[in-house]
């Protein structure tokens, strides 16, 4: 309840500090949402000439393309500082968190909020809406399997940005690693070869993001939410587990900041 | 001249410090061509065609290991002109004696060209193992090299008129994204402007974009000494045109400028 408590007002708190930049808001938003279409232009132009690649027609990549920038867009607008966790170790940030009684991984996550990343919600949901005949069910589990894809990228995150606890300056390796997760996560899984295809369901799960989500949208089966529902849970677990390990290695940066 | 060549000189020795970075970006665009190679092989394997718009499959990865090599190299310098026009220390610029959109556009060239370097080494090894051959000629790879110079250069200017707009705007980022995807889509990087619907494609062949990553690449797997020079005059006559609306730019800018002293 007091992490709820936490999350929510810094949602709240976050929100209300950018809408006082009205104009940069809305242009940071907007600006997001006309990126997003424009990548979906290369799928138009190839289903144009291909009707369909491995099982996958148009609709359905952009059912994928809606997953994760919905999952993208929550991960970090809630948990804006999930994918610089690195940079935050070596700077000696997490003094600031340490010291206070609030648990500090989900302190140091919700810190932050990206405002371009609003654009991504309001992207993933409409492109969802849009990709094909949709229910209000279908649309309630949208936003589950998108809820479950953010939950992914930010355990991810942290799990990659933990490293730093270990290797010292990690930010490039794990900046690395979030863009092949988010990189791969938008192009059908079943594309790629087969030992590629391993990996994007183990060490990179960008599987678990875009195809698998996106796959049970369009074809629902309750085995497969249990294995997304299983697999999000159990990385979300390790990413605790492995940051508060780390932590038991973390010296103080000494570092001076005023926080406002 | 000398000094903009002395400006360009020092951020690629400074660029060439930072090898850790440059190794990520390698293996960034190891990643990328390796996504592209197993989606074009999919492609190719569901259309049961040799060529696709007149591409095979190795010219069209090869294709895009060049446009890759150019866009990866492209520059962020907005992001710096941004930064100096809202923290004022745009004003410390001010006193070097060269024009300080000139001396942006040659630092950013600077920091491309060990970039770009490392780009086509890392695009041209993955390529070139993953196809088993090279899908183009010599002359068609110094068309390549020499486009992809007055690409760079086009696309610095590119990016200091969107750092300018900071003196009017708050957040230009968005202005640098949209570009960026201009770059993506008509621009040809994902896709060679053959592949386009007739329309669209005459449309994107009169855009400044195409002459940034469609161009170079294209001169490299189809080389035709008529279409490059038609492509280089393309090239030249955008990077005159942007040159003089950096310059309207600057000095419209220059008005909206307070200095409060040291």
């Amino acid at each position: 309840m007091k992490t709820a408590r936490l999350v929510w007002g810094y949602v709240r708190h976050n929100l209300m500090s950018a809408m006082a930049y009205r104009g940069a808001f809305l242009l940071q938003v907007f600006g997001m949402v006309l990126n997003d279409v424009m990548l979906l232009f290369f799928w138009w132009v190839l289903f144009n000439r291909l009707p369909t690649l491995q099982g996958w027609d148009l609709s359905g990549v952009m059912t994928i393309y809606g997953v994760v920038a919905f999952g993208f867009g929550l991960a970090n607008v809630v948990c804006g500082n999930s994918f610089r966790v690195a940079q935050a170790i070596t700077g000696g940030e997490l003094d600031y968190y340490l010291a206070l009684p609030a648990d500090p991984l989900v302190h140091l996550l919700v810190s932050r909020m990206s405002i371009s990343a609003w654009g991504d919600i309001l992207f993933g949901l409409v492109v969802f809406l849009i990709a094909g005949p949709v229910r209000w069910d279908g649309v309630l589990l949208f936003l589950l399997v998108g809820l479950l894809a953010g939950l992914i990228m930010v355990a991810f995150g942290t799990l990659v940005g933990s490293l730093a606890f270990w290797v010292g300056n990690a930010d490039n390796l794990a900046m690395q690693a979030i863009n092949a997760l988010i990189t791969f996560g938008l192009y059908p899984v079943e594309i790629f070869p087969g030992v590629v295809r391993v990996l994007l369901y183990t060490l990179i799960p960008a599987a678990f993001v875009g195809s698998m989500p996106a796959s049970l949208l369009s074809d629902f089966d309750w085995g497969r939410l249990a294995v997304l529902v299983a697999f999000t849970a159990g990385i979300v677990l390790a990413a605790r587990g492995v940051f508060a390990w780390g932590l038991r290695r973390y010296e103080s940066g000494n570092l001076v900041t005023v926080r406002g | 001249m000398t000094r903009y060549g002395f400006v360009l000189w020092t951020a690629a020795r400074q660029q060439w410090t930072y090898r850790a970075e440059m190794a990520m970006r390698a293996a960034q665009m190891a990643l990328f061509m390796g996504v592209f190679l197993a989606l074009w092989s999919t492609a190719f394997g569901v259309s049961g065609r040799a060529e696709l718009a007149g591409y095979s499959l190795p010219a069209m990865v090869w294709y895009l290991a060049m446009t890759e090599t150019v866009t990866l190299s492209t520059s962020r310098v907005f992001m710096e002109i941004g930064q100096a026009v809202r923290s004022g220390d745009l004003a410390y610029t001010l006193a070097r004696p060269m024009s300080y959109p000139f001396y942006q556009v040659a630092y950013s060239l600077g920091n491309s060209v060990p970039r770009f370097m490392m780009n086509l080494l890392t695009a041209s090894a993955v390529v070139g193992l993953g196809t088993g051959r090279v899908a183009g000629s010599l002359p068609g790879f110094a068309a390549f090299l020499g486009m992809a110079a007055l690409a760079l250069v086009l696309d610095a200017l590119i990016a200091v008129l969107i750092g300018l707009l900071a003196f009017w705007i708050e957040e230009i980022s968005p202005v640098f994204w949209i570009y960026q995807k201009l770059l993506f889509t008509v621009g040809g990087l994902f896709l060679p402007l053959e592949m386009f619907p007739a329309g669209l494609r005459r449309l994107a062949e009169w855009l400044p974009f195409q002459f940034i990553t469609y161009a170079p690449a294209r001169a490299f797997v189809a080389f035709a000494p008529g279409e490059v020079l038609r492509a280089a005059a393309g090239q030249a006559a955008y990077i005159g045109l942007t040159a003089a609306a950096v310059t309207l730019v600057w000095r419209l800018a220059q008005r909206r400028m307070v200095v409060h002293g040291g």
